[in-house]
């Protein structure tokens, strides 16, 4: 690194952004940053890093969002992240000053947070925000008076009507910022003796950062092992009993609490009545009936307006490959280009209006504060899988496409629920596995109608997205009991009140959630798709060349329009029949000849691990209908034609082709998903199990459905 | 009932849109996630909203509506007013 740099880093003034969740902190982070934010890492941790920067008088700041939290006690990941930071001068750079958000109209909760702040000795600045919120409760703060009392510096905003917004540049820009002096003293619940030997051992500033340390460095893994077994001796030793001091802290920290805001806090008689949205939104039978409908609405809309956006940047992609393949003079690099990059980035761009609707959708349920209401409703119902309430965000999105679904499974913060749900998620019937179950119904189901109205096929496909859902929940169930953590779980959260959402929030959400997804995990689509175009094009020289040669003699000694592209596209199918792909499809055939697949099949079933609908081109080239993808029939016709050469029988005949849905319905087949629960785990563990468990699913599934139908 | 007799009671047996004062929060590994949000002893609390089937509840505190499940609000110890 060089001096310039180096200099550089160290004179940017960092500022963390805290507060409880639900009071506006990141409309007040949106303000500062806009889209200059950038997602990183913590270690040993799957919560972001979420940071951004704001030039204020030429002068840059970075400003660092921490996840909401009620305390510095920290109960789940999201917590352990604000007190690390605010805690460790070791392992994250410290920040130089941090601005809380407090709820105006919930000061004492707001309070008990920043008191703890002023304990641990931060420079800290407030903002009462959500005032319009306060002055409609008619409560009344005697900003001065708090001031007195705590003595940092105060500010008081309505960041959804961008008052008061300017302020709080400016009071950055001069570092307004003050060190309180503490607010209560920890050593009426915590031995001076054993705060003075932690203070000492782990070069602390104050008691309450050594009484943080005993507290909570033992459980936190970030700390050396070694530092960690002391703290634990040193428990073990006093015979201290660190819980009840926690509680007594509690209760001595609202004492004065209570004893500030009733100064400092005015209530005018005469509150205007909240809304009665609840009596509605929350009724146990209308409750769930609305939200059904919402969804439907949510689904409709993402299904009838990404498919304008998905087509176009399917035909871009292909008209860029095809120039590509036409301007440059043909050769490996050309093809790897035109067949191998080009379409592996346009696999991963054509994710981004699901990502994007879906997200919007999803901020508009959360700013309105409606998605709080949905977790009210469906907890009930999610946890005896194992299941939180939030996990019903992430199945529900895995409809359209388990990507969107697996990101929103960040704001479950209990680990164990998080990582279930992340692992059902993608057995949720997605929108890619929509054209491989027609296809396949269209050919074995007939079109009839039963009891005088229902529609076979349509049943069939019902069928499918049902068993989806039973594999969902049956492999939650059985996760429940696998996973284990010590972390407890628990609802406990507000339901805010209704608000009108704030649409630049909505934008930049649906703008930082496609740019995480293209740029965190675009990266192992991306090589994974260059992986499968390698061995789909390239197989054992000997053998490709006499193809090439063969073909090339026969493509010479006819002339007819129609014959040539005939012995063109068996070309085509030899070859990839003869690349490492086929030759992978050839050897997997003893594997899945229970399941009544051929070979073929086998090699489709590599092919569309890049994506589910993939299948079907496969399909098509193996079974070389050439060009004219899009006519289902022409497709339907060619697959119904094929005899397998295993059984004599029609390859797609009931027993197998039931088989081959029931497989796609559990299969992970998707390398998307893959990368992004990598992403979203931060280690390739856990996509790697969760391939290897919906793969054995699929295949004892398939049998299962095989040996019933055959 | 005589003034200044109470049944002991927690909160998830209050009946709907009835206010009880907080007597004391249950031992617990939820008891300090329960006072760090308020519920204090001294506090007013009305249940306000239930989901079916014993799913969670919604109680009114001073101004917020806040969400717990059943088991949650079984450790609040409430005097019912």
């Amino acid at each position: 690194m060089s001096e310039a740099t180096l200099s550089n880093k160290t004179l940017t003034t960092r500022i963390a952004l805290l507060g409880n969740p639900n009071v506006g902190k990141s409309t007040i982070f949106n303000y500062l940053t806009g889209l200059n934010q950038k997602i990183g890492n913590y270690p040993g941790v799957t919560v972001d890093k979420k940071s951004g920067s704001v030039q204020i008088n030429g002068e840059t700041f970075e400003i660092l969002d921490l996840p909401g939290t009620y305390s510095l006690f920290p109960n789940s990941e999201d917590e352990i992240i604000a007190h690390r930071v605010l805690n460790q001068t070791k392992l994250e750079a410290k920040p130089d000053y941090v601005l809380m958000v407090i709820d105006s109209s919930q000061l004492s909760r707001g309070l008990f947070l920043a008191t703890q702040l002023m304990d641990l000795g931060v420079n800290l600045a407030l903002i009462l925000n959500m005032a319009d919120l306060a002055e409609k409760r008619n409560i009344e703060i005697k900003t001065f008076e708090l001031f007195k009392s705590i003595g940092v510096p105060i500010l008081s905003t309505d960041a959804r009507n961008q008052k008061g917004l300017e302020e709080v540049k400016n009071l950055i820009s001069q570092r307004n910022f003050r060190k309180a002096p503490g607010f209560i003293d920890i050593q009426q619940v915590i031995p001076s003796e054993m705060l003075n030997q932690v203070l000492e051992k782990f070069e602390l500033e104050n008691h309450y950062q050594a009484y943080q340390m005993i507290r909570f460095g033992s459980k936190d893994k970030a700390i050396p092992a070694s530092d960690r077994a002391w703290l634990e001796n040193l428990i073990q030793t006093s015979n201290f009993d660190l819980e009840e001091a926690q509680l007594e802290e509690t209760k001595i920290r609202y004492r004065k609490i209570t004893e500030l805001v009733t100064k400092a806090l005015f209530k005018k008689s005469g509150s205007k009545p909240s809304s009665n949205l609840d009596q509605v939104f929350l009724h146990p039978v209308f409750g769930y009936v609305i939200f059904v409908a919402i969804l439907l609405l949510i689904f409709q809309t993402i299904f009838s307006w990404a498919a304008y956006p998905m087509d176009f940047i399917d035909g871009l992609f292909a008209n860029i490959s095809a120039s590509i393949g036409t301007m440059l003079p043909d050769g490996p690099l050309t093809r790897l280009l035109a067949e191998g990059l080009i379409p592996g980035i346009g696999g991963v761009v054509i994710f981004i209006p699901q990502i994007a609707i879906l997200f919007g959708f999803l901020a508009i349920l959360e700013d309105t504060g409606y998605m709080s209401r949905v977790v009210f409703l469906m907890d009930r119902w999610m946890r005896p899988f194992g299941l939180h309430g939030k996990s019903i965000v992430p199945l529900v999105s895995g409809v359209a496409c388990a990507i969107p679904g697996v990101m929103a499974a960040r704001n479950i913060s209990n680990w164990k629920e998080k990582m279930i749900t992340i692992l059902v998620t993608p057995l949720m019937s997605c929108s890619a596995r929509l054209p491989v179950y027609i296809i396949l119904i269209g050919l074995t189901v007939p079109d009839e109608v039963v009891l005088g109205f229902i529609n076979l096929q349509a049943l069939a496909l019902l069928s499918l997205y049902l068993l989806g859902i039973f594999g969902v929940l049956g492999t939650a169930l059985l996760l429940k009991f696998i996973l284990k953590t010590t972390e407890k779980s628990f609802l406990l959260s507000e339901l805010p009140p209704y608000r009108i959402p704030r649409w630049s929030d909505v934008g930049i959400t649906m703008f930082e959630k496609s740019k995480t997804f293209v740029f965190e995990a675009g990266k192992v689509i991306l090589a994974i798709s260059i992986i499968l175009w390698v061995l789909a094009s390239y197989g054992p020289p000997s053998r490709m060349d006499q193809i090439r040669i063969e073909g090339q003699a026969r493509l010479e000694s006819v002339t007819d329009e129609t014959q040539i592209t005939e012995i063109e596209a068996e070309i085509t199918a030899q070859l990839l029949e003869n690349s490492y792909i086929g030759i992978m499809g050839r050897a997997i055939e003893p594997l899945i000849k229970p399941l009544g697949y051929d070979w073929k099949i086998g090699i489709a079933l590599i092919t569309s691990f890049a994506a589910r609908e993939v299948f079907i081109a496969t399909m098509a080239t193996i079974y070389s209908i050439g060009g004219d993808l899009e006519n289902d029939l022409t497709i339907r016709e060619k697959l119904d034609q094929q005899i397998n050469s295993n059984t004599g029988e029609k390859t797609f005949n009931r027993a197998s082709s039931f088989s081959l849905m029931v497989f796609y319905v559990f299969a992970m087949q998707c390398m998307s998903t893959l990368a992004i629960v990598k992403r979203e785990t931060k280690s390739w563990k856990w996509p790697l199990i969760q391939t290897a468990y919906m793969t054995i699913l699929a295949y004892v599934m398939a049998l299962i459905t095989y040996q019933i139908f055959s | 009932m005589p003034k200044g007799e109470f049944r002991p009671m927690t909160a998830d047996s209050l009946p709907l849109n009835k206010s009880g004062k907080i007597v004391e929060i249950l031992s617990s590994p939820l008891k300090i996630n329960l006072l760090e949000l308020g519920f204090l002893p001294g506090i007013q609390i009305s249940l306000r909203y239930q989901a079916p089937s014993g799913g969670p509840m919604a109680f009114l505190m001073e101004e917020t509506l806040l969400a717990l499940r059943k088991s949650e609000a079984a450790l609040i110890r409430v005097e019912l007013i």
